[in-house]
């Protein structure tokens, strides 16, 4: 057997070339503007010249021999009449222009200063990474003021620079331009000491080779040119674009020898510019785009590389794949959780491929006999040779299948049993992509069972799926271990199912296990069947008029471990105000209570799947949860459940009492708008009359919505079918009953009510300021009878605004997703326990603090000791263990414990009833589970934090602000607040502080009042009634003497605020005004300019602090402001110090240090994700906390962030900003280590991260 | 170069948590323990609110004592680097 070597890339170097290279590099100069000639043959010397590689198959490479599969191509050369500036290099070009002297070519810095820094880089202590960084800056900043050389002496002169490529020097003599020829010259005498201080590498990237004097011609092959089926060759862009610029070239060229006017010459020099930094970047901007002949601008070489579609997202990034397919999925609850139903004619086509062994062999001589066309089959046999046999032509396939011998391939149809990944987009979270086994069926879309929907985000009504079928022995192996929809049962996010039943399988299971249900034997056997249970049958519970009959719990029981208790409220028990703990199962019998979706539903943790998924493994849970699923669908089908219009109908008199109820509420909304007119509405604080008015009449038909809603929901009776969903959990909420049946209530935009359009009114069918409700959006009707056409119109309003939202909102969670991703995928777990990048930088000394994965653990937590302590108390018995024995034993199982888990063990040790052998057992168990629930090395810890933040984003509500209560304080909330975080904003849009007292001052209401006012910024301004202004001599404010009282300010206050500028007037009290006397005779302009900043003064308080309001909270009395400023705010006598809290946490990260503000960062990100009701562990917000905070300063998480400073330049390329980054990294001599994700996947190796992060070695015997 | 020690108030506040300098000796253990170079730990600048009164200059470690919501207490590092 031969060994094959395989080579793994080590590194990508990028560099700029030298002209040198360029011409070393090129096979041939490029002269002529002509591509073919009139035979269609290549023209020599031309764009298609043949030495630059070939298209046509079977034609060979003039320059390698080769065909067209084996010829890579080759460059050329345009030697240009005039050399010009390379347009990525541009901003370099002027700051070296910048720092560097116009005569020497040296920085301007003197030799001292230059030794310093060099100094400083030279030293490479460890503790000078970051501002090693900040040198090329600080040099620039400096020399760039300096208009003398200290090296030479030579005068500087300023420099202009035009965007995009013409520099000018302002000289005593006037204005002059810099040729590209000029700056070549200058750049060449810079030396290399003073570019390496500037960061550059002087071996990769010489400042010269930034002005281009040969232009690289890229191969053919990079620029195809296409034949259309008239037979008319049409050019790739970049070559027209190539043909443009020896076109100006040849011109030039032509001129300059001709001897033609300067004047025109430049301008052709010019011409010449714009066509190589058009073939650069198209997108220039302050040059015109350059146009193909129909109009559409060319895609030059900058655009094939940038963004979405381009080659490092769109190609490199992104890859096609074979073995895959897509089509229309549709449900099917006869299938098995871990199934898919795969059309048989997806099956013919996609194939796996299967080696020929004495085992297999009879087998597959059967398949290969079916050919191609008939199912199971084969598609194509290889023989050891190398050779493939399609199978489609051949006529004898008898003779083919007796040919197969042990050694062959055979790439056979898909069939049941094997295994496949399934898909849907967007790929959110890892249960994005599970891994099912095949079921073959009639039909031509996918069939998935209805419970994997959840993961996917998947329904019905038209979605399509992708599946990909693995082939190699080892991508199936990692399929099964790792990615199958049972090992997927617990999310990562929270540590719960988020696979469950749902819809149906909730009603069914409500309608099974319910009191009253009987079943006969034959109906109990052909359920239990169903289920796939094997025992022996129980005998019937309930005896009735002389029959027996089983119970549906009994069925229920049937399925359940045998050794299983637990204790649960239903969601049905709640609903109707029931018992808690209604749902008692004892050895594996459910003794009462109903099934619903607290017990079985999907995204419910702590449920009986849950914990039968915990205490029995993913395996267990599933055949649980397939059995279950199949009795409630057989179960209600059976039974009948429907729901119609008929089960909406409500008796006439509660009809009317809803609609009274509806009118009752009118008229309190007219009395509320009476009293607002007459002044008498009782006034919340700080909240104006028409916003009290308002707020007033939305609570008020808010209640007549509810009260209406309510009626009619009470006036269904438990068995309607709309009520049993409800409250089961099954689908739709009471709310949405209410609306069926009572009345819909407010339509809203924004928040707020309806009532622009038009002139003073919603719509043109009402009067200008009508007070009706009716008038401003609220519906009165209800969906089964029907709305009003204008009240169908407001709906439609309100419609239309949930559509946008959402529009909006994919968008914006998308692109956080992405960023997120980008900032973390490369953050595993190392065998040491830390989190790090591939670099070695340490994020975590311990993930999550405690080492626990969240998907293995038990909602957050390594196990849950109480359940633990529970079942065994059930099977224990005996004298309880002593303080002393308990002490001693949990001291002794909890030494490997964080202090957290070894205090919850003991008090739950200490609570319980245990006998010290029943705690010894216990405590094992409980170590087992910690162990088993730790993090596994290589874990893509990284991918799944960011999954966990970002996926949560698209279910956020996009409202930006949200009018908490009567609080007067708008906070910005969900989505927005959370790339607010992420994004590390140095402020965020609504900055609020909550600031809590000191002992001495929290409990009374006047201090607090006191001290708040010593909080708000007080400018001159907010005490003032009027001003009034002699242009010539003085300007008069009269102030307000209740404002004054309310902020607890005195004339002489203001007094002292004008003191300091006592120099510009005199300042004289009068009664309740200040008269400010100008000194000196001014203009008008500087008196309003004075007059402006007096009444900006601040006279008290801390700036930025907008509003403060006294809130009781316990009973301790708390400021919250609107504002923030933490710095200052400490200043303030009587506040608790170390509880003043601000939402502003970069203020944080500045006075209170890094540590501080990432602990602020936990907070914010986790109060706000909890605001919207989303579950996220605290491990993953902590990981993208000390992400963050991981330099010593917060990082954005984005271009100027984390993904920015990345030490790859194929990952940051392959994020934003592409070109910049790969021109950059060429002037640092960049070198790609190809050691995160992102790079591996661009250049196709093997990815470190995962199951990625070991090799195998195999030995191999030795020679004997 | 005389080195006055100022003493400048270390903020306290709930969310700082304990900082300290750690010893060489110390300081060699942990790198050996995680098997890394000073510059992968995280850092910290030596301007930071919460270290300036320690009296830091950089090279330090600090070792910072966390309240942790998952193990109710958790040791970090940071590396004192110059702004």
């Amino acid at each position: 057997m031969s060994v094959q070597t395989m080579r793994m890339i080590d590194g990508i170097r990028f560099s700029v070339w030298s002209p040198t290279e360029i011409r070393k590099y090129s096979v041939a100069e490029i002269t002529a503007p002509e591509t073919y000639d009139e035979d269609g043959m290549s023209v020599q010397g031309g764009l298609m010249d043949g030495r630059l590689g070939t298209l046509e198959p079977g034609q060979k490479c003039l320059t390698c021999g080769n065909t067209a599969a084996r010829c890579p191509g080759h460059f050329g050369h345009i030697e240009l009449a005039e050399p010009v500036l390379h347009i990525a290099f541009i901003d370099n070009i002027y700051k070296l222009l910048l720092t560097t002297c116009r005569s020497c070519g040296r920085l301007k810095l003197t030799q001292e200063e230059l030794n310093e820094f060099k100094k400083i880089m030279e030293k490479e202590a460890a503790y000078t990474v970051v501002s090693v960084k900040h040198i090329p800056e600080k040099i620039i900043e400096k020399a760039k003021r300096i208009t003398k050389c200290p090296h030479c002496g030579k005068t500087q002169y300023e420099l202009i620079f035009t965007k995009p490529t013409i520099f000018i020097e302002k000289t005593e003599v006037g204005e002059n331009r810099l040729l590209p020829i000029t700056i070549r010259e200058r750049f060449s005498q810079i030396t290399d000491d003073d570019m390496r201080l500037l960061g550059y590498d002087p071996v990769t990237a010489r400042p010269e080779w930034f002005i281009l004097q040969a232009l690289p011609v890229p191969p053919v092959t990079v620029r195809p040119s296409i034949i259309l089926e008239t037979g008319i060759r049409s050019e790739d862009d970049l070559t027209h674009k190539m043909v443009d610029i020896i076109r100006v070239n040849q011109r030039l060229k032509e001129s300059k020898e001709a001897g033609t006017p300067p004047l025109i010459v430049q301008d052709l020099v010019d011409l010449l510019q714009y066509h190589t930094t058009t073939y650069f970047d198209n997108e220039v901007s302050g040059i015109p785009q350059a146009h193909h002949r129909s109009g559409r601008p060319l895609k030059t070489l900058t655009q094939r590389l940038k963004g979405k579609e381009g080659r490092f997202r769109g190609s490199l990034s992104g890859k096609r794949v074979d073995f895959s397919s897509r089509t229309v999925i549709s449900p099917d609850p006869n299938l098995d959780l871990s199934e898919v139903g795969v059309p048989e004619s997806i099956a013919k086509r996609l194939t796996i491929p299967e080696i020929v062994t004495e085992w297999n062999i009879k087998r597959l001589k059967e398949l290969v006999i079916n050919g191609p066309d008939k199912f199971p089959g084969v598609n194509y046999i290889v023989r050891p040779d190398g050779i493939k046999i399609r199978l489609d032509f051949v006529e004898d396939k008898k003779t083919i299948a007796d040919n197969i011998e042990v050694g062959y391939l055979v790439e056979r149809h898909l069939y049941n049993g094997d295994i496949v990944m399934f898909n849907r987009q967007p790929s959110l979270h890892k249960m994005s992509i599970m891994a099912h086994y095949v079921r073959v069926l009639p039909g031509k879309t996918f069939r998935l069972h209805p419970s994997v929907c959840p993961p996917y985000n998947a329904d019905f009504d038209g979605d399509e799926m992708n599946l990909h079928v693995p082939q190699s022995e080892e991508a199936r192996a990692e399929a099964t271990l790792l990615m199958r929809v049972q090992e997927q049962l617990i999310s990562p996010r929270y540590g719960g199912p988020i696979i469950g039943g749902l819809r149906d399988f909730i009603t069914g299971a409500y309608l099974l296990t319910k009191d009253e249900t009987r079943l006969t034997a034959d109906e109990f056997a052909n359920l239990a069947m169903l289920g796939g249970y094997k025992g022996t049958l129980p005998s019937p519970a309930i005896k009735e008029n002389k029959k027996n009959f089983y119970t549906g719990k009994q069925v229920f029981s049937l399925f359940l471990p045998k050794d299983f208790n637990y204790v649960i409220t239903s969601k049905w028990s709640k609903g109707t105000k029931g018992p808690v703990k209604d749902v008692v199962i004892k050895n594996g019998e459910l003794i009462k209570g109903i099934i619903d979706k607290s017990s079985i539903g999907a995204e419910e943790p702590e449920s009986v799947l849950h914990r039968i998924a915990k205490d029995y493994g993913n395996e267990q849970a599933k055949n649980f949860l397939n059995s279950i699923m199949i009795i409630t669908k057989q179960f209600i089908t059976n039974y009948g459940f429907s729901y119609g219009y008929s089960d909406l109908e409500l008796p006439e008199k509660i009809k009317d009492s809803i609609s009274k109820g509806i009118q009752e509420s009118y008229d309190r909304v007219y009395d509320f708008i009476s009293q607002a007119k007459k002044g008498v509405l009782h006034l919340t604080r700080g909240l104006s009359t028409e916003e009290a008015l308002e707020v007033y009449i939305v609570n008020e038909l808010a209640k007549a919505r509810d009260v209406a809603g309510s009626t009619a929901d009470k006036s269904f009776d438990q068995t309607n079918s709309g009520r049993i969903m409800a409250t089961t959990g099954a689908r739709g909420s009471s709310l949405n009953l209410g609306q069926m049946a009572g009345a819909l209530g407010q339509q809203s935009i924004r928040g707020k009510r309806i009532h622009k359009g038009y002139n003073s009114r919603a719509l043109a069918h009402f009067l200008q300021n009508d007070t009706n409700p009716d008038s401003m959006g609220f519906v009165k009707s209800n969906y089964r009878d029907g709305l009003s056409s204008l009240e169908f119109f407001f709906h439609a309003m309100g419609g239309r605004e949930g559509l946008v939202d959402t529009a909006v909102r994919t968008q914006q969670s998308g692109y956080m997703q992405r960023r997120l991703i980008n900032a973390l995928e490369h953050l595993k777990l190392e065998y040491d326990g830390t989190v790090r990048d591939p670099h070695g930088h340490i994020i975590q000394f311990l993930y999550g603090e405690d080492g626990i994965d969240v998907q293995k653990s038990d909602h957050g937590e390594a196990f849950n000791i109480e359940r633990l302590v529970e079942s065994e108390s059930i099977v224990d018995s005996g004298k309880k263990a002593t303080k002393d024995e308990i002490s001693e034993i949990s001291k002794r199982y909890t030494k490997t414990f964080n202090p957290r888990l070894a205090k919850m063990v003991q008090d739950a040790l200490l609570a319980s009833k245990l006998t010290k052998e029943g705690m010894e057992k216990v405590c094992k168990k409980g170590v087992d589970l910690y162990n088993k629930a730790k993090v596994e090395p290589g874990e893509a810890v990284g991918i799944v934090t960011a999954q966990s933040i970002g996926e949560p984003g698209t279910q956020m509500t996009l409202r930006t602000f949200h009018f908490a209560g009567i609080r007067e304080r708008n906070v910005t909330l969900g989505l927005p607040r959370l790339i607010e975080l992420v994004d590390a904003r140095k402020k965020p849009v609504t900055p609020t502080m909550d600031i809590y007292l000191d002992e001495k001052h929290k409990r009374s209401k006047e201090d607090a009042i006191k001290i708040a006012r010593e909080i708000l910024h007080t400018k001159i301004s907010s005490l003032i009634l009027s001003t009034e202004t002699d242009y010539s001599t003085k300007i008069k404010l009269n102030l307000n003497p209740g404002k004054l009282k309310e902020r607890g300010c005195k004339i002489s206050d203001i007094e002292t605020t004008l003191e300091p500028s006592k120099k510009k007037f005199g300042v004289e009290v009068e009664g309740n005004s200040i008269i400010l006397n100008l000194l000196e005779e001014p203009d008008a302009q500087t008196v309003i300019g004075i007059r402006n900043k007096v009444l900006g003064m601040t006279v008290k308080g801390v700036p930025d602090v907008e509003r403060v309001t006294v809130v009781q909270q316990d009973d301790e009395w708390v400021i919250q402001t609107t504002g923030s400023n933490l710095s200052q705010v400490l200043e303030i006598e009587g506040i608790d110090k170390k509880n003043v809290r601000t939402n502003h946490v970069f203020e944080i990260a500045q006075t209170f240090g890094i540590e501080a503000a990432r602990n602020a960062l936990i907070n914010e990100l986790q109060s706000t994700l909890e605001d919207q009701g989303l579950e996220v562990d605290v491990r993953s917000i902590m990981l993208v906390s000390d992400l963050m905070c991981s330099k010593g300063y917060m990082q954005q998480i984005g271009r100027h962030g984390i993904a920015g400073t990345k030490d790859s330049v194929l990952a940051r390329a392959a994020f934003e900003i592409t070109v910049p980054t790969i021109a950059n990294a060429a002037l640092t001599g960049d070198v790609e280590r190809l050691k995160g994700v992102t790079e591996n996947v661009i250049v196709g190796a093997n990815i470190p991260v995962g199951s990625g992060t070991v090799d195998l070695y195999m030995k191999i015997a030795k020679k004997s | 170069m005389v080195t006055k020690k100022i003493r400048i108030n270390v903020p306290e506040h709930l969310y700082i948590p304990k900082h300290e300098i750690l010893k060489k000796k110390e300081v060699e253990e942990l790198l050996k323990k995680f098997n890394t170079k000073p510059s992968q730990i995280p850092l910290i600048f030596e301007t930071d609110p919460a270290i300036v009164g320690l009296g830091v200059k950089p090279g330090d470690m600090i070792k910072i004592t966390r309240k942790s919501p998952t193990a109710g207490k958790s040791i970090f590092y940071r590396y004192v680097v110059e702004e």
